[in-house]
């Protein structure tokens, strides 16, 4: 099991818990979606393991071990890495230089990194096309490919991905979930929180539903594809 | 007034070249705070005490230990970075840890209280006499027909390589590169696997030792005593508000333009009315052009 | 909003409250006379004059996150406005506690109409240029000013056969009260009004609050031009109270700005009265160790820093255990 969170309780404040009690596995390789209606605390479930926000209650095991009360910048030495709602790159900076950070805790290992630059450029060749103008002069699409390059530079084992496509036009939406997928073929496992719940479903393996920060469904994405309507039904 | 000497070139080179010495000043202390503002989003007002705690490095390494001034310039660059430190430590980041949407308020209001402590706390320790050092380096040189002394020429060349080597930092290596990203966008540089905590810290010191360094550069025009940093402080804000919150750049140009601004200023105006220029000036540009006079379209104020 | 709408529902005046509130509204008009003894009448009306620029500053601080740091300069506009009216052109005083007012007003509208309609700091930092401006201005124009020499400034005049020669500590002190009763009546009525919500909406959230259709711009100019009126009509008292105006930066600059900015923050932000509680205390307390001018000036700033760290809600935040 890649990640596990055990009766997970979360909260801005003591008295009202966003999340209260979540159950949720992430199997290695696999694709895990979190889907549920707004305010349900997907983000905040992402947020929490990835150390922004302290649980009152539960646990966070990642390959066995409890990752619960460490920071975020300490998560990428544990194998985890996240993709953050929204624009996050750096724009005053080159797109090289941002994948530089990506790599920045494997810094002092030059052939490593070196080697990291030729994956990335294999894989994302327009990123290397581009690699000295600043990343805030990409496309929107571009921009999301660059943010994805920026978290697998140090092979991350698992990916927690935080609404990837919100934001982006329709025709970019399509080429985000194509690199999803590319990145499940590598056998990353992926938690991945979704609002665009049909998209999901299609690079799915595994489905959680949250509702009011309480696990409401969960099951094998071939249990979800006929109940889906009736369940974003119940939302409305 | 015969208005025709101000076309005069040895008159218009000499007021150049002190308004460019006056810059340098202006746009260390501009660049620390704009540092400081870009990476923690603080306005911090006890730059001057830094500066002033600056002006006594130097008087301590100069007059007291007879040391060159270059050793003044480093001591007081070392000492305000780990001043700069112990605040970012001691008082921010507890205040970060408590602080939500006001954050831009209330950190002003901490500096506030900072630059009050800090100095009357010079007061008591080293009372209200004015401690000078009258000239860090002797003699002069005459190029062109002006009349150049050591002094402001080292003064000059001083802050022209500390601003060069902070670029060259900030823009090379991988700590300057993991600030500028922390500055850019803090959440993501976490996620990264930057310890923003340690990007603030070393921030804020940096920011305060280039108030330092100003101090201690500018000991022969500013003695050191305890409000010695108000006129700093003062025209280190209008530099920044001219070049646009944030941007370093635009402190650099500012400082540089307010100095030769001032020169004028004080060769055409009597004393007391340049200190009305400044504020004055400073009121127009918020008037025209709040974002500042170099800031670009689009970037963040 | 509903945070906002909570909160301004907040005064239960149940008669424990009232009778506390009497009394000691009463020992305010009652001890000076019957101390009877100058030196104690003077730090009555130190203490209730900063008290009120605290509650002033409060109203834009603490009820709408206006941070004005040129807040002395305000200050120096009223007193001003007035002393030179009365000296050049012999206007009285008591029309003058209207013309300092209107003139510190004009600044304040100044002011917010090139600033406010930005956010961040921009206030702050406008507002303090323009005071530093105006108090160089006043330094320097000395032949209608007279400058750092200091401008002589007329007592009140004699009003329904009530003298207020300079000697006459005690009307002053009745003065100020009655003054301080109208302007703390305003304020209260301004914060428990529809503005005072929008107030409340904009310093908890002001995106939400525009987004609520708000015209925050509107309600900030509204909110900072009040205040600025207030501060004149008390800086012009303070001119004629005083006797003698000099554009020092103790007088008029940043160390009275931050003195008055320091017992808005200890009274406790959002609370208008609690400044008058901070103004007895830290003015108290000074008075008392007189001597030790600078340790004074570094305990404020050492109470300022605490207040951000510690007590955020400054001395308000106590209020629950003994109010």
């Amino acid at each position: 099991m890649a990640l596990e969170i055990v009766d997970l309780e979360v909260g801005y404040s003591r008295e009202v818990p966003i999340l209260r009690g979540v159950n949720l596995c992430a199997r290695d390789g696999l694709v895990t979606v979190v889907i549920g209606p707004n305010g349900a605390g997907k983000s905040t479930l992402l947020r929490a393991i990835y150390g922004y926000l302290r649980p009152s209650r539960g646990d966070i095991l990642h390959e066995g071990r409890s990752i619960r009360g460490r920071t975020p910048h300490q998560m990428l030495d544990e194998g985890i890495a996240l993709l953050l709602q929204g624009r996050s790159i750096f724009p005053a900076m080159t797109v090289e230089e941002n994948l530089e950070l990506g790599g920045w805790t494997i810094r002092r290992d030059r052939a490593r990194l070196r080697q990291a630059f030729e994956e990335i450029y294999a894989r994302f060749p327009v990123l290397k096309e581009r690699r000295h103008d600043p990343a805030g002069a990409l496309s929107g699409g571009q921009q999301r490919m660059l943010e994805l390059a920026r978290i697998t530079m140090t092979r991350p084992r698992t990916l927690l991905l935080d609404e990837p496509s919100v934001g982006l036009m329709p025709k970019l939406v399509d080429e985000v979930y194509e690199e999803i997928a590319k990145l499940k073929e590598e056998r990353f496992t992926i938690l991945m929180v979704d609002q665009n719940v049909k998209k999901a479903i299609e690079i799915a393996d595994y489905v959680y539903v949250l509702n009011l920060g309480e696990n409401s469904h969960h099951g094998p994405v071939e249990s979800f594809r006929d109940r889906l309507e009736d369940i974003v039904r119940e939302w409305l | 007034m015969d208005w025709s000497i101000l076309l005069d070139p040895l008159i218009l080179s000499e007021l150049v070249f002190q308004g460019l010495v006056r810059g340098s000043m202006y746009a260390l202390m501009g660049i620390g705070l704009s540092l400081i503002f870009g990476i923690l989003g603080i306005v911090n007002f006890a730059h001057g005490e830094q500066f002033m705690i600056g002006t006594y490095c130097m008087y301590f390494v100069a007059a007291v230990l007879g040391l060159p001034f270059i050793a003044g310039i480093l001591f007081a660059g070392v000492v305000l970075f780990f001043v700069g430190m112990a605040i970012e430590r001691g008082l921010v980041e507890p205040l970060r840890r408590r602080a939500g949407r006001d954050w831009l308020v209330d950190s002003f209001v901490l500096t506030i209280g900072l630059m009050v402590v800090l100095q009357n706390l010079a007061q008591i320790v080293f009372g209200t006499r004015r401690r000078g050092v009258t000239t860090l380096l002797p003699g002069s040189f005459e190029i062109a027909g002006i009349t150049i002394t050591y002094e402001r020429l080292a003064i000059f060349l001083t802050a022209l390589a500390v601003v060069g080597l902070l670029f060259l930092f900030i823009r090379f290596t991988a700590l300057g590169k993991a600030i500028r990203a922390t500055a850019q966008h803090a959440e993501a540089a976490q996620t990264l696997g930057i310890d923003i905590a340690r990007i603030y810290t070393i921030g804020f010191g940096l920011g305060a030792a280039l108030a330092g360094i100003a101090g201690a550069l500018l000991i022969s025009i500013f003695p050191a005593f305890p409000t010695v940093g108000y006129q700093p402080v003062l025209k280190s804000f209008a530099v920044v508000i001219i070049g646009g919150l944030g941007n370093i750049p635009g402190a650099i140009a500012a400082g540089y333009l307010l100095g030769v601004v001032e020169a004028y200023a004080i060769f055409l105006l009597s004393a007391g009315w340049q200190a009305v220029l400044t504020p004055l000036l400073i009121v127009l540009v918020l008037i025209f052009r709040p974002q500042g006079l170099f800031t670009v379209q689009g970037e963040r104020p | 909003m509903n945070r906002a709408l909570a909160t301004a529902a907040r005064p239960v005046w149940t008669p424990m409250r009232l009778f506390k509130v009497l009394a000691l509204l009463l020992l305010l008009v009652l001890v000076p006379p019957f101390a009877d003894n100058p030196y104690l009448t003077t730090i009555f009306i130190s203490a209730v004059m900063f008290g009120l620029f605290g509650a002033i500053y409060d109203l834009m601080i603490g009820y709408c996150g206006l941070i004005n740091f040129g807040y002395a300069g305000f200050i120096a506009a009223g007193a001003y406005a007035s002393a030179l009216a009365a000296f050049h052109y012999g206007i009285s005083p008591w029309l003058g506690l209207l013309i300092g007012g209107a003139a510190a007003a004009l600044l304040g509208l100044f002011t917010g109409l090139i600033t406010l309609r930005l956010r961040g700091l921009y206030l702050g930092l406008t507002t303090w240029f323009v005071a530093e401006a105006l108090r160089f201005t006043i330094s320097n124009a000395d032949s209608y000013t007279r400058g750092v020499r200091g401008l002589a400034v007329d007592p009140f005049p004699d009003l329904f056969g009530i003298s207020f020669a300079r000697g006459n500590l005690l009307t002053y002190y009745y003065l100020l009260l009655v003054l301080g009763a109208l302007i703390m009546l305003a304020m209260y009525l301004l914060v428990r009004s529809k503005a005072g919500l929008a107030f409340k909406a904009i310093r908890e959230d002001e995106l939400a609050a525009q987004s609520l259709a708000v015209d925050t711009t509107r309600y900030k100019l509204l909110n900072f031009t009040v205040a600025s009126f207030l501060t004149g009509v008390l800086g012009a008292y303070y001119a004629h109270y005083l006797g003698i105006l000099t554009p020092t930066p103790e007088e008029f600059g940043v160390p009275r700005t931050v003195e008055i900015l320091t017992i808005a923050y200890v009274g406790g932000r959002g609370s208008l009265w609690g400044a008058l509680f901070a103004a007895f205390l830290l003015i108290g307390f000074q008075e008392y160790f007189r001597e030790l001018e600078a340790w004074r000036l570094v305990l404020y700033g050492l109470l300022l820093i605490g207040i951000m760290l510690f007590a955020p809600k400054g001395l308000a935040g106590l209020r629950k255990h003994f109010w």
